[in-house]
């Protein structure tokens, strides 16, 4: 005995208009039950408003040859479960300069319940246990999807008008800018949390609300309570440069005597302090009257450098003054750099 | 206007095949499906009470069941009683074992131990609970005048 009779179905009535009947549109009815067999494969679970509906049956043979009988059809509907995760797509701390305004923290907001859903969503600066608060939050939507915070394209969020609107298991990345306080210092870090609630209510798992799910069963809050955050964290990374100068006089009888003739080395000693870097950092220093630079004693580190300008290395004479390029140097790090004058 | 028709059709396969008829109607089989709920009592211990629900949510654990029940004057032979998984519920066993089972639509059957699972990519595994399409349940005797019984099976909601 074969059965070729289709006798559970599954229809979404918001993907595929109200419930076929049986039999009347047998092809109809068999796409709709492979796609939500797809959908159900998803994490979300089975789409909100999905009806599950079972009927079983029994074949036997009866004085008159085989019988094939179908019991009642339960019909269940899948009502929506309101779930949302909330995550901070910060790989870790951004560093920041003090004073430094609108700058970014990143999180992506998942619906991961099984309907549609609208999040309301929150910026919070303001928590404990953190060393400084940031200011002036605001919440930007990433308008174009790509993850980072392109100013002019991405949208400001506005509670009420634009809320994000989910598909089950669809995701939106969420960028909160925000103020860094000119008082804060080196090493200080601030909490900056989103979160997302979605509109139909959140609470405690399992708390329903009547009517309002998509696909219009119920609404049931899931095991994330419907309210999603998470948080990102700012840094400052500042750093100073202090120069120290000092010389060293040779004269030429063999002495340390400030005559004319002499030979006056002096040492810049460039030392960064701070958990940060400075970039392009540039160490100048002009030639003293009544001395004449020494032709190509200009040291980095202990390495010579030429005075020409047009070459790859670090070092220049200009004709009055000395300069030494020293690109990066991260916080901890000292550079040394010496040159010669002599005295007219 | 239908009406009339499907009932020239009966009375014509009355007429061809005698007893026809009244053989189609002399077993009943009825469906209930009962979703398990964690019930708090006043005295703080919770219960899992089955209800029939209307709506259920992803995770929910369901409980099948299949009445069967020979109401005619003959022995129904070579009796058996299959059920269909819908789609949105994935099998969890059923509470006697005397199942058997196909995962690829009700083309191949057999216990689930005994059954692969191809994947989409050509993969063979052995079958699991979740793979089940449908589940059928085979009497060896005849089920006589009279007598009746009940198949259940639990699943989950996907």
């Amino acid at each position: 005995m074969k059965y070729v009779r289709k006798t559970d179905i599954i229809k979404s009535e918001r993907s595929f208009g109200p419930l076929v009947k049986r039999g009347t549109m047998t092809l109809a009815i068999t796409l709709s039950a492979m796609t939500m067999g797809i959908s159900a494969a998803h994490a979300a679970g089975t789409i909100a408003g999905t009806d599950i509906l079972n009927t079983a049956q029994a074949t036997y043979d009866g004085p008159g040859g085989p019988v094939v009988i179908d019991s009642n059809t339960v019909t269940i509907t899948v009502d929506e479960l309101l779930d949302v995760t909330v995550a901070s797509s910060d790989p870790g701390d951004v560093a920041v300069d003090s004073g430094a305004t609108q700058q970014v923290t990143t999180y992506q907001v998942t619906n991961t319940g099984n309907g549609n859903e609208a999040f309301t969503l929150t910026a919070d600066t303001a928590k404990g246990g953190d060393d400084f608060d940031t200011s002036n939050a605001v919440i930007y939507l990433d308008t174009d999807d790509n993850g980072v915070f392109d100013a002019g394209v991405d949208t400001i969020y506005s509670p009420g008008s634009n809320d994000p609107d989910l598909a089950p298991d669809s995701s939106i990345n969420v960028f909160i800018l925000s103020d860094i306080p000119a008082g804060a210092t080196d090493g200080q870090r601030a909490e900056v949390e989103l979160s997302a609630v979605a509109i139909t209510g959140s609470g405690a798992p399992g708390t329903s609300f009547a009517g309002q799910g998509d696909g219009g069963g119920d609404a049931v809050v899931g095991s994330t309570g419907a309210d999603g955050e998470d948080s990102s964290f700012f840094l400052i990374q500042a750093a100073q440069v202090a120069l120290v100068k000092s010389a060293t006089i040779v004269d030429q009888f063999g002495g340390n005597e400030a005559v004319p003739g002499a030979t006056i080395t002096y040492q810049l000693v460039a030392t960064v302090t701070g958990s940060g870097s400075l970039t392009n950092l540039n160490v100048n220093d002009d030639i003293p009257a009544d001395t004449t630079y020494t032709a190509e004693s200009i040291t980095l580190e202990g390495a010579g450098l030429t005075d020409s300008d047009a070459d790859a290395d670090a070092g220049l004479f200009d004709g009055s003054a000395i300069a030494v390029s020293l690109g990066t140097v991260p916080g901890g790090q000292t550079r040394t750099i010496t040159f010669q004058v002599t005295i007219d | 206007m239908k009406i009339n028709i499907l009932k020239h059709l009966a009375i014509f396969a009355a007429l061809a095949i005698p007893g026809m008829a009244m053989a189609a109607n002399n077993v009943t089989l009825s469906s209930d499906v009962f979703v398990e709920r964690t019930v708090e009592k006043p005295n703080g211990t919770t219960a899992v009470m089955l209800e029939a629900p209307e709506t259920v949510i992803p995770g929910d654990n369901l409980v099948f069941v299949v009445k069967y029940k020979n109401v005619g004057s003959t022995p129904a032979t070579d009796f058996s009683v299959t059920n269909p998984l819908p789609k949105a519920v994935a099998f969890n066993g059923t509470s006697d074992g005397t199942e058997i089972v196909s995962v690829d639509g009700g083309k191949k059957w057999g216990s689930l131990s005994a059954l692969t699972y191809t994947r989409a990519n050509g993969e063979v595994r052995p079958a699991l609970m979740s793979d089940v399409t449908h589940i059928k349940w085979k009497f060896n005797r005849s089920l006589s005048v009279g007598s009746e019984g009940k198949l259940v099976f639990r699943g989950t909601v996907r």
